[in-house]
């Protein structure tokens, strides 16, 4: 399944992602932490949606995305 | 350090949880389509969500370009646009449509209105307690270049609270408002005391590279005009072209700020990293 980035607020359109927590390979648990984004004005943690391995990362620390974007591949 | 500017990484303390839109959306759409501004969604507030959520509503009115270019703020400064007559019907449909308790009406600044605006500001004032009796009224404006005629007209409209706000210390003035004046700003709040009939709020930021010792000569400064209301909040950058954030200061810090306000008589404060002017407002006062 992939980690779509979800809505961060009401009038934020995008996020730069600023650090990954897990690598791919590793196994993420459901709501654990996962990524953390930063807009302008605040940061934000967005936690796996489900417990799975992580196969792919799909956009890179530095990165800027959209809501909606899809972050990563889990399996 | 942030790897892609020179702003220092945000810390942990500035880390929110994800946000439940669903209300505060419903709200945006009805404020769009009541064709009403609010300074929460132009300075790119990251408290929106929770705000909108609570009922809580800045609005902006005269228009979304502002006389002035202050290095810290969101909005846009330029030539501004015709005055909108219909303005205080459409805020004060709002202010009654979403039932609010507490309304927020603030304002860019109009240098090239004579009065600075402060006629419409009434003209808002007045249809929102016309159509909402109960509801408590803030405004929050600009200096108008001082004129104590406008003040008192802002506040004959039958306020409840009247706010300006300092922004930061006397000595980043030039660089960070340069179009604006401290002294006359403490004017502003002295003159609005002297009414004594509403209560009189200010806030200012941290972060902007302002010294501990200028902060204790602000808060006096501002307690010595009759304000009785305060906020502070750490300086947060609305988009690339602002001043960058010279330091993110520890939430201990703005408990201590807090705390050394209280002594000197302010009777409410609100004094925290997300903490902005207008944020839950109607809590605070309420």
């Amino acid at each position: 399944m992939k980690v779509i980035l979800p809505e961060l607020g009401e009038g934020v359109e995008e996020a730069v992602i600023s650090s990954w927590y897990f690598s791919e390979g590793e196994t993420v648990g459901k709501d654990e932490d996962l990524v953390e984004l930063v807009t302008d004005k605040a940061a934000f943690n967005v936690p796996s949606p489900a417990s799975g391995v992580i196969k792919k990362i799909l956009c890179r620390e530095g990165n800027t995305v959209k809501i909606g974007d899809a972050l990563a591949e889990l399996e | 350090m942030n790897v892609y500017t020179d702003t220092p990484k945000m810390p942990s303390w500035l880390k929110k949880g994800l946000p439940d839109s669903k209300t505060a959306k419903e709200l945006s759409r009805y404020l769009e389509a009541g064709c009403v501004e609010t300074v929460c969604m132009n300075s790119r507030c990251p408290n929106i969500t929770e705000c909108y959520s609570a009922g809580n509503v800045s609005f902006l009115i005269l228009g979304k370009i502002c006389t002035r270019n202050c290095l810290f703020c969101a909005i846009g400064n330029g030539r501004p646009e015709e005055i909108d007559p219909d303005e205080p019907v459409a805020v004060a449909k709002a202010v009654s449509g979403l039932g609010l308790k507490y309304a927020v009406i603030t304002s860019v600044t109009r240098d090239d209105i004579p009065d600075g605006g402060a006629g419409l500001f009434a003209d808002v004032v007045k249809a929102v307690k016309k159509a909402s009796p109960e509801t408590t009224v803030e405004t929050l404006t600009p200096d108008f270049n001082g004129s104590l005629k406008a003040i008192d007209k802002v506040i004959k409209a039958g306020i409840d609270v009247f706010s300006h706000n300092m922004e930061t210390v006397a000595r980043l003035y030039p660089q960070i408002r340069p179009d604006f004046d401290y002294s006359r700003s403490l004017d502003v709040l002295r003159h609005a005391a002297s009414s004594g009939s509403v209560v009189i709020k200010s806030g200012f930021m941290v972060g902007l590279g302002e010294l501990e010792e200028e902060i204790g000569g602000l808060l006096r400064d501002i307690k010595d005009t009759g304000c009785a209301f305060l906020t502070i909040g750490q300086y947060l950058r609305p988009k690339n072209s602002r001043l960058e954030v010279k330091e993110y200061i520890r939430p201990g810090r703005f408990r201590d700020m807090k705390e050394e306000a209280l002594k000197l008589g302010f009777k409410k404060v609100a004094s925290g990293p997300f903490v902005r002017s207008s944020y839950r407002a109607g809590e605070f006062f309420l």
